[in-house]
């Protein structure tokens, strides 16, 4: 019976789910629309060559890969935003800053689970050409009232900047080979590993302490206290006054409610540049949504800029908010004259209702019966 | 804030009894938690604590999906099932150790000479990773027990097990070539709860930490 399966990680939605989904999408893409972000397509695959320099090496294990006709090798797009930093860099680098935002389908080859299969869709923006607290702030706004205005409760926000975890490990005490095992054990979540590491190096106390502390520093303005070490080094200073000003910039948006200091979201170190932030339902044991600065992916398609974004997973989203619109009242069209059943039915829709006409010829009993097994649907029933 | 429930995913077998006494000594409740027992959940309303009872190798599948908060489990199964979870402390007991053990005639090999041989295991992602490290390529031969009877059978050249003392291996005439890593129990964190229960969680790993170490509670 292969005809009736489908690939691994796939899956089909059906109407209920599409409601769900869709409901989504339009909250998105009204709000998104209200801070002057525009929606953009791009293609459904890129070139391999596009999607490795501006996502990485890494990436390469999730992407489904196939050929062109001429030999080039082509990916279905494992995320949108190294698209719209090539469509971009190639269309609009004249007129910054942009706004632009999506709705799309993204393919990767992972071990599906709960809440992550391999064909999955994002609702997501991208603000180029604006540097600064005030750009960062706008985007955590706007993820901020997304959640509030699909009705979740109880969701939280975490910011980091992470520019100071960077900073730490550029400190000239550190080896090259240290950096790269200590940045590997944040990225797994080692933090056992991390802190045996930390213990053999021959480096400042006040240093080793902070780096092992900064995955699990979590709370308010708080948490920058307990980092003594930073103010010896200048950038980790500068990144931290940064998250300062951003974190006052959402003070004044009146959204610091939802808001964390989270020094631990280390998220693609390689990839982010400065204010980084992930979202998170105590519904659902994974992220609902990410972003964050990435000041160096533009140049990568040759148009130097600031950028920042997030994108939201509106599959996970959908398995925490089973709301959708209302929807309209919808009438059941039965009778023994077709020509008179349709024509009521046009009039039913002219007046803008959603009108089901009978193509079956059932009886009044029988369309009777139909209707009163489902919610908001009526019959009108025509007699000769 | 209201208090929120903690679910906390207990490792069966070997393991339950010195978690149990870590808990006790951490202040947490412990009564009537016993394998032997039908039910697989216990729940404490005061402190809103719940523990699951699990085979230890699906503590780390409750926690990355959220089913439960925090769970205890072997470092040797993080390793193998790689998931996305926290590892927040070391607990230090229940110490074991990833080895290569081959018969003992095979006793001077070494390990350039295990190339393309055939390795039995319960661990493949472990043990294929471990020879691909050295450049070496191996048959691996996933078992789900008894492994030590796959060299004896004829089944495999040598095996990949965790290893407390030795003693089975000795039993079975096989001798430790190689150690690949040590392992002991840890205590692994949910990556959202750890951010939506931090109140609730943070002192508990903090007490933990400290006990482990060997300081005292508070």
């Amino acid at each position: 019976m292969k005809k009736r399966e489908v690939p691994k990680g796939l899956r089909d939605m059906l109407p209920e789910e599409v409601k769900v989904k869709r409901n989504i999408e339009r909250k998105a893409a009204r709000l998104f629309n209200s801070y002057g972000y525009q929606e953009v397509i791009t293609p459904t695959f890129e070139f391999l060559e596009v999607i490795e320099s501006g996502a990485g090496k890494n990436i390469r294990g999730e992407l489904f890969l196939f050929l062109d006709r001429e030999g080039g090798i082509l990916s279905l797009r494992p995320e949108v935003t190294v698209s719209i930093a090539r469509l971009a860099s190639t269309h609009l680098r004249d007129e910054m800053p942009q706004r632009l935002f999506y709705i799309s389908n993204v393919f990767r080859h992972v071990q599906p689970h709960l809440a992550q299969y391999r064909e999955y869709w994002q609702a997501g923006l991208e603000l180029l050409g604006a540097p600064g607290p005030w750009a960062d702030a706008e985007i955590i706004n706007i993820a901020v009232r997304l959640l509030r205005e699909l009705g979740l409760s109880k969701f939280k926000i975490s910011i980091n900047q992470i520019g100071i975890f960077n900073a730490l490990l550029d400190d000239k005490a550190l080896s090259g080979p240290e950096r790269e095992q200590i940045r590997a054990l944040v990225e797994s979540k080692d933090l056992v590993e991390l802190n045996r590491v930390l213990s053999t190096m021959r480096i400042d106390d006040g240093l080793k302490e902070t780096i092992a502390s900064l995955p699990i520093l979590h709370g308010g303005l708080e948490v920058i206290k307990r980092i003594p070490y930073i103010e010896k080094n200048r950038a980790a200073s500068a990144a931290v006054e940064e998250l300062l000003q951003a974190y006052a910039a959402l003070g004044q948006y009146g959204v610091l409610d939802e808001i964390m200091i989270d020094l631990g979201v280390l998220r693609r170190l390689d990839y982010y540049t400065g204010l980084v932030f992930e979202g998170y339902s105590p519904d659902l044991g994974y992220g609902l949504l990410g972003g964050g600065r990435y000041d160096r992916l533009m140049e990568q398609f040759g148009f130097s800029c600031p950028a920042t974004g997030f994108a939201v997973g509106i599959d996970r989203l959908a398995l925490v908010l089973k709301c959708r619109e209302a929807e309209p009242h919808h009438c059941l069209v039965g009778g023994n004259n077709m020509d008179e059943v349709l024509k009521h039915c046009q009039e039913l829709r002219q007046a803008g209702l959603v009108a089901e006409m009978d193509v079956l010829g059932r009886s009044r009993e029988e369309l009777q019966a139909v209707v009163e097994s489902r919610d908001n649907w009526s019959l009108e029933y025509l007699d000769d | 804030m209201e208090q929120q429930y903690l679910t906390i995913a207990l490792s069966k077998g070997t393991l339950l009894k010195p978690t149990m006494e870590l808990f006790e000594r951490a202040g947490l409740p412990c009564e009537g938690v016993t394998e032997d027992s039908r039910s697989m959940v216990f729940d404490y309303e005061q402190p809103m604590i719940k523990y699951i009872m699990c085979r230890p190798t699906d503590v780390p599948t409750y926690v990355e999906q959220g089913a439960a908060d925090l769970g205890i489990v072997g470092k040797d199964v993080i390793v193998e099932q790689g998931k996305d979870i926290f590892e927040m402390v070391d607990l230090q007991y229940g110490y074991c150790r990833f080895v290569v053990a081959v018969p003992e005639e095979m006793e001077n090999f070494r390990l350039a000479d295990l190339n393309y041989k055939r390795v039995a295991t319960k661990f493949p992602v472990t043990a294929e990773r471990f020879f691909r490290d050295q450049g070496l390529q191996v048959e691996i031969i996933e078992l789900h027990g008894n492994i030590e009877l796959a060299p004896l059978m004829g089944l495999s050249d040598m095996i990949v097990d965790i290893v407390s003392t030795g003693r089975t291996l000795r039993e079975n005439n096989l001798v430790e070539l190689v150690k690949i890593m040590d392992s002991t129990t840890r205590l692994i964190c949910n990556r959202v709860s750890y951010r939506t229960k931090h109140e609730r969680i943070q002192p508990l790993i903090e007490r933990l930490q400290s006990l482990a170490k060997g300081g005292n509670s508070k």
